[in-house]
């Protein structure tokens, strides 16, 4: 049996409610999605909040799952938790009349907790947008390709392509 | 991470580049990911695996619950559906097998006729009637041919007379 038939077979598990093919899809995933959130966020716990609410999506929504590509349903979803996110932060923060920039900068801004270390790749992720920060992690998370990438952001490969060429080459000379 | 997408990078550029700038874009992009491959992210917490894990286990028997509830209700209406049916049916059934209602002929023929038990008192009832209505129709032939016995209308207009009184105690019973 091949992967993608077991894939196929513990997606027909979920869709059955059985618990056991859940946790076989959070071992398989929990991983990449968590290094996508951290990477997006910068913060070990929001990264946990955010990928508890990816699985329970996960459970809700299994039965919408028509085929196709797996992983690009999957970081769909993240993503859409990912930008939920960021809305309902920025509802918060024009509530208290804080200006927007002030805003994607706290959102990026880690806290930290007394053991956690923050390496120079989060440092300087911090410093591209959110958009070019979020398609490099969709990118090289999800292992989708870039056609996949395109459908999930409703918008043509070529613009895929150049924004992730660029921000990938920012980041590329901020790493230098 | 990212061995999984195999995309030949180069042709994808070439799309939209040049031959020279798609190989620039293409090795731009694989020295960068590159530098994501040596930043590991950190991985999830063990505890965090398994309180998910726990939180999907809570939520599937609730959604068990659902959709057993959902099945019990149709059964339920189905079932309730049924018994209505064969009720209906079974009362149908009773009464076409049972004793025959009251006919309906009181607009044509009077109903205590119907209704008597003395069959040979009603049978010589109309038998008279029968015979009288013949007599009063054979009388008026004959007026209308012209066999007056010298009373003229009034003769014609008696026999109407009688003629109703006895299709009103015809219809009497």
């Amino acid at each position: 049996m091949t992967k993608s038939d077991d894939l196929a077979q513990i997606i027909i598990g979920c869709k059955n409610k059985d618990s056991k093919c859940f946790s076989q899809i959070v071992d398989m995933y929990a991983s990449r999605c968590y290094g996508y959130f951290y990477r997006l966020t910068g913060n070990n716990d929001l990264s946990d909040e955010l990928l508890s609410e990816l699985f329970v999506k996960l459970v809700e929504k299994i039965g919408s799952y028509k085929g196709g590509s797996f992983e690009g349903w999957l970081f769909k979803i993240a993503s859409n938790i990912f930008y939920d996110y960021l809305r309902a932060k920025q509802r918060r923060e024009k509530l208290l009349d804080v200006q927007k920039k002030q805003i994607e900068s706290q959102i990026t801004e880690p806290k930290q907790s007394d053991n956690e270390q923050i390496d120079k790749l989060q440092i300087q992720l911090r410093k591209l947008d959110t958009d070019t920060r979020e398609l490099i992690m969709l990118r090289f998370y999800s292992q989708l390709s870039f056609k996949e990438i395109a459908v999930i952001r409703s918008e043509p490969i070529g613009t895929t392509l150049a924004k992730l060429h660029r921000g990938l080459k920012k980041l590329r000379e901020l790493m230098k | 991470m990212n061995d999984g997408n195999q995309e030949n990078l180069k042709e994808l550029f070439e799309k939209f580049l040049d031959a020279e700038q798609a190989e620039s874009c293409a090795e731009d992009v694989q020295k960068a990911e590159q530098i994501l491959r040596e930043h590991p992210a950190p991985e999830p917490d063990d505890m965090l695996i398994a309180n998910i894990k726990a939180e999907i286990a809570m939520r599937l028997p609730a959604g068990r619950t659902y959709v057993f509830k959902q099945i019990a209700y149709k059964v339920v209406g189905i079932a309730a559906a049924v018994i209505i049916l064969t009720a209906i049916g079974l009362r149908l059934f009773e009464k076409g097998n049972g004793e025959p209602g009251p006919v309906v002929y009181a607009s044509i023929i009077s109903t205590a006729i119907w209704e008597s038990d003395d069959i040979a008192a009603v049978d010589a009832n109309l038998a008279i009637f029968t015979v009288e209505i013949e007599q009063i129709e054979n009388e008026l032939l004959a007026l209308r041919l012209g066999e007056d016995d010298g009373n003229g209308d009034r003769s014609v207009t008696e026999l109407e007379m009688e003629l109703i009184q006895i299709n009103s105690d015809f219809w009497k019973g």
